[in-house]
Order: structure tokens, then C-alpha cells, then sequence
């Protein structure tokens, strides 16, 4: 693919001249690399920008080069999968991008994920935390379509507050050691 | 450190009558001055590029300052605010760290001037301070400039520090990543100034604090400075992340404290790495291979990118850990932070940026 293919293919895209300047300045193979991925799942220019920054930040931190890590095999299995539509497979693959250049928060993330997952909670009771962890707070979401179902949540909701998941839960979001556990174990009361 | 060469002096006319003139023309003798009725910013016509910010740096402009020379520290939305004040004596500064903010806040006006009409300054300070006894205000000289980088050409602090020295309700912070104190040391400041240093091990110094003094020569400054009766500061701002951080920050704090006697320390400050997305770009052009911008930053609420909140928490709670090791009860405080965080690492947050702004005032 020679620059003018990446021109005109950005161009046709409306994509920003920065962007498209930014993307001109790798280096051959890594302008290839990301093209042939761009085209194949017809990256927004929005999403384009998120991997540009994220490859550009792993191959520095890293000193490894751009095209090497599209060529990982987590990527290329996702790119190949017949399994996946357009949409996943970029959702898939940016997500294992996004894993790569913040390898601690999604660490993170999915310890808390994995102690929310044990604790069992019935579908109208919803814990989340917010993105990037930012706040340090825990999101609890209730929906009830009856006084009788909201009291039976409130009781569920209460004996999770005490289980040591939870605490761990906020350990983990208050920037505490604790184990990181990857796959859901046997639950724990405090 | 190495000194300050500019290649150019632009004097803006008016400014010949100044202190400052008759110090700059003394202090640098082999750089020739221009005389000029008004400076055109050339930087009105473009914006920053990659060498219009670094080149800027290399010519000093001395000029009238027309605004007010006091302002409120702007802080940062939604965050906790330490109720301080600042004095622009100067814009842009001759050192060039990576990650400074001055690159994305200056870029349309990137020109180091020095602002001549220092007693406007004065009459300013005199006006608020003699208004406002009651209150006791903490003003500092290093929000868009190094406070002391330029002193040994501008005797800028022989100017300032005998009337601040003598206000019974202020302190005057003089904050820096220089050495540049010999214009302090003959002077009184009767309790009445702290010189600060920003402070990062000299791995970060190396790699991203360009043309600054090295740890050990900002040591040896604030040594000099404790002995000469001045209260001093650190400002551990911005920590950065990196591997093995934590070795280099012990390090860097067992070697401050066994340089200075702690009591006499009258504040410490704790910052991440912050940047906003498009002094990120700016950073990315300037300085392409530096590691700064691979750390795990995410976007807060206030728009500035950070490490993720029990990332930095943590690092702040060792850096704290460490420094209560050796300081037991000097005053500690967060720049920049939200309640949330301050929570998370203290215990507590302060109720509002009075009840903060009070707590730095030290017992005299």
C-alpha cells in the first residue's frame, strides 16, 4: 500500500489531515499494518485515533514496532475469526489493544469484575464501577417492580455488603494490594 | 546547571528606566540588546510548532506587563484547591521540562518576557496585603515561570524579597527546579519566604527535566538557602510511574532529608504526571521518544489525563509512608486532587480550600 492509497482511502473517510499526517509519518510497515486493519473493519476515525495512540504507546514502552503487535496472535485470531462480525471483531480487538497499553487497569477491572460475578447478585441488582476506575466509587443500581421485590434486593444487597468480596472490592479501588484473581473461586464470608 | 545564554535581548521601549534593564545589561555583557518601540509576538501569526516553542525560549523580551501582576491560582475544576495566590513576573521559562504545561498554555504567546514595571508589582502586593490584614495570604512567583532559573540575570528576588520580608500576613514561595540562589542569600526574609524546589529522582531529571539543575545541586541550593534563614518547600510534582519508581523515590527522599533539617520545611506536595489531551500532542511533537505519555493515564473528570486512581493512590501512600518515616508531622499536601483521593490516601479531605489554605500556614 503506498501513501497515496492511505491518502486517498482517508480522504474518502473524511478523516482529519491531522490524523491522516500523524498515520503518513510511520514507518512503512506500521502505516501497512494499520491500514490493512482499517480497511478490513472500516475503523471510524475515532477509533483510528484511540489505536494510534495505543499502538504508538506500546511500541515505545515496549521498543517493539507497530506492526509486530498487529501481527500478535491475539489479534490476528480475532481478525480471522469467521465466528465474529465486522463490529466485534473491532470491538475484540481494540479491547485486546486497549488490554496491552493499560495492563494493570484491566488487571483491575477484571478483579473487580470476577468479585462482583461471585457474589451472585440476582439481575435487577447492578454493581459497576466507573470507567478507568476514576472516582473510586461503586455504582449499585437497584430496579424493583413491587415494594415486596425491592425489600427482597435491600435484604440480598445487605448480606453482600458484608461478604469480603465486597471489601476487597473497595481495597482494590482504593489502590490496596490485594491477591488479583483472574477466574471466579469459592465465595468467602467475612 | 548550565547558564542561561540568550541570543537576543528585545527591550521594549520604556523598560530602559527599570532595576531590571540595568541588571540584565550587567549580567549578560556579550549578548546584544535591541531596542524596540513595541514587540510584535511572532507567535501572533502562528502557532506552536515543535521549534517555535524551544526557540522562543532562546530570546528575552523585557517588557511593561499591562494586566495585574496578582491573581488567584486557577487550580483545577472540581478539584481541591490550597487557596493560593500567584505573581507573573515573567512568562515561559528558560528550562524545558517535557511535560510542562506551559507548552500547551503558552503556545500562542511563547516568548520569554520579563515583565519590567516591578513596582506596579509591588504597589499591587502592597495594596492587597495592607488591605487584608486580617487574612494571611501564601503567594508564589512559579506558576508560568521558574521563580529563580532567571535571577542571576534579572535580580528579580532583590527586588521582591525585602518588602514581602517585611509584610506581617504573607509568605512568598519562590518555587524551582534551579539553583539560582546566590541573589538570596544576602538578604533577610525574616521568616517571611520559602523557596521551593520541584523535586524528581535524577533519572526523571535526565530524561525529561531539560536543562535544569540536577538533584544533587538542587539539594545543595536548599542547603544553602535553610542556612541563610529561609523556610523551604518540595514539590514532588509531577511523580512519575515508571519501573522501579518507588527505589529512585525512597532514594531521592532519604537523600532530602539527610540534607535538610525537616523542621524547617515549611510544606511538601504531592502531584502525578497530568496532562490534557492536547498537551499531550504537543508533548508527543516536542519530544517524541520520551516515555512520559506510556504510563497508565486515564481521563478524569476534569479533563486531564492521570494514572488510574489506585495506581496513583497507592504511589502516593508510599511516597507519604516514606516521608512520615523521617518527617513525622511536616505538612503534607495533594495538588490537584479530588476529595476522593485525598480521602484515600490521608484518611480525611479538607472541608474547603480555606480550611486547607489555613493548614499551610506555619507557626512562627
Amino acid at each position: 500500500m503506498s501513501q497515496t492509497e492511505i491518502r486517498q482511502y482517508a480522504q474518502s473517510k473524511g478523516f482529519h489531515p491531522q490524523t491522516l499526517e500523524r498515520w503518513l509519518g510511520w514507518d512503512s510497515a506500521a502505516r501497512q499494518a494499520l491500514f490493512r486493519l482499517v480497511v478490513d473493519l472500516k475503523v471510524g476515525e475515532n477509533h483510528l485515533r484511540d489505536l494510534m495512540d495505543w499502538l504508538e504507546e506500546i511500541a515505545l514502552r515496549e521498543q517493539s514496532m507497530i506492526e509486530e503487535i498487529l501481527a500478535g496472535k491475539p489479534i490476528v485470531d480475532l481478525a480471522s475469526d469467521p465466528r465474529l462480525g465486522r463490529a466485534d471483531k473491532l470491538k475484540r480487538i481494540k479491547e485486546e489493544i486497549r488490554r496491552r497499553r493499560f495492563p494493570r487497569l484491566a488487571q483491575t477491572e477484571d478483579a473487580i469484575r470476577v468479585r462482583i460475578h461471585e457474589l451472585k447478585l440476582r439481575p435487577e441488582i447492578r454493581l459497576t464501577v466507573p470507567f478507568g476506575l476514576e472516582g473510586g466509587r461503586l455504582q449499585v443500581e437497584l430496579s424493583a417492580s413491587s415494594q415486596d421485590e425491592f425489600k427482597r434486593l435491600i435484604v440480598k444487597l445487605a448480606e453482600a455488603a458484608t461478604d469480603n468480596r465486597v471489601r476487597e472490592i473497595f481495597a482494590l479501588l482504593a489502590g490496596h494490594a490485594v491477591e488479583i484473581r483472574s477466574k471466579a473461586s469459592h465465595p468467602v464470608k467475612s | 546547571m548550565q547558564l542561561f545564554q540568550p541570543q537576543e535581548v528585545i527591550v521594549e521601549r520604556g523598560s530602559e528606566a527599570s532595576p531590571i534593564y540595568r541588571n540584565l545589561r550587567t549580567a549578560l555583557p556579550g549578548v546584544p540588546f535591541r531596542i524596540v518601540d513595541a514587540f510584535a509576538a511572532e507567535s501572533d501569526r502562528t502557532s506552536v510548532s515543535a521549534g517555535t516553542f524551544g526557540a522562543a525560549k532562546r530570546r528575552l523580551v523585557l517588557t511593561r506587563h499591562k494586566g495585574e501582576f496578582l491573581k488567584k491560582c486557577p487550580g483545577s475544576e472540581g478539584q481541591v484547591c490550597c487557596n493560593y495566590f500567584v505573581i507573573n513576573f515573567a512568562s515561559n521559562c528558560p528550562m524545558d521540562c517535557s511535560y510542562c504545561y506551559l507548552q500547551e498554555y503558552l503556545a500562542d504567546n511563547p516568548e520569554l518576557k520579563v515583565f519590567s514595571n516591578v513596582g506596579d508589582l509591588l504597589n499591587e502586593g502592597d495594596e492587597l496585603l495592607s488591605k487584608h490584614r486580617r487574612f494571611f495570604f501564601r503567594i508564589g512567583t512559579g506558576e508560568i515561570t521558574d521563580s529563580l532559573a532567571l535571577d542571576p540575570y534579572i535580580g528579580f528576588a532583590r527586588e521582591v524579597v525585602p518588602f514581602f520580608a517585611d509584610q506581617p500576613n504573607v509568605l512568598l514561595e519562590l518555587k524551582t527546579k534551579s539553583d539560582c540562589v546566590d541573589g538570596l542569600l544576602g538578604l533577610d526574609p525574616k521568616d517571611r519566604v520559602v523557596v521551593s524546589w520541584s523535586m524528581n529522582p535524577q533519572r526523571v531529571i535526565d530524561l525529561d527535566e531539560h536543562e535544569t539543575a540536577s538533584l544533587s545541586e538542587r539539594l545543595v541550593a536548599a542547603r544553602r538557602c535553610q542556612n541563610a534563614g529561609y523556610r523551604l518547600g518540595f514539590h514532588f510534582d509531577p511523580i512519575v510511574e515508571y519501573p522501579n519508581w518507588e527505589v529512585d523515590y525512597e532514594e531521592m527522599l532519604n537523600q532530602i532529608f539527610s540534607s535538610v533539617d525537616w523542621r524547617k520545611i515549611a510544606w511538601l506536595s504531592m502531584g502525578v504526571l497530568r496532562a490534557t489531551p492536547s498537551l499531550k500532542r504537543i508533548i508527543r511533537d516536542r519530544f517524541p521518544r520520551t516515555q512520559l505519555l506510556t504510563g497508565e493515564q486515564v481521563r478524569c473528570p476534569d479533563g486531564k489525563l492521570r494514572y488510574f486512581q489506585p495506581l496513583r493512590v497507592e504511589m502516593y501512600r508510599r511516597m507519604l509512608g516514606w516521608i512520615r518515616r523521617a518527617a513525622p508531622t511536616v505538612k503534607v499536601y495533594l495538588c490537584m486532587e479530588s476529595k476522593e483521593v485525598w480521602e484515600q490516601v490521608f484518611g480525611f479531605a479538607p472541608s474547603c480550600e480555606k480550611e486547607l489554605g489555613n493548614q499551610m500556614v506555619p507557626s512562627f
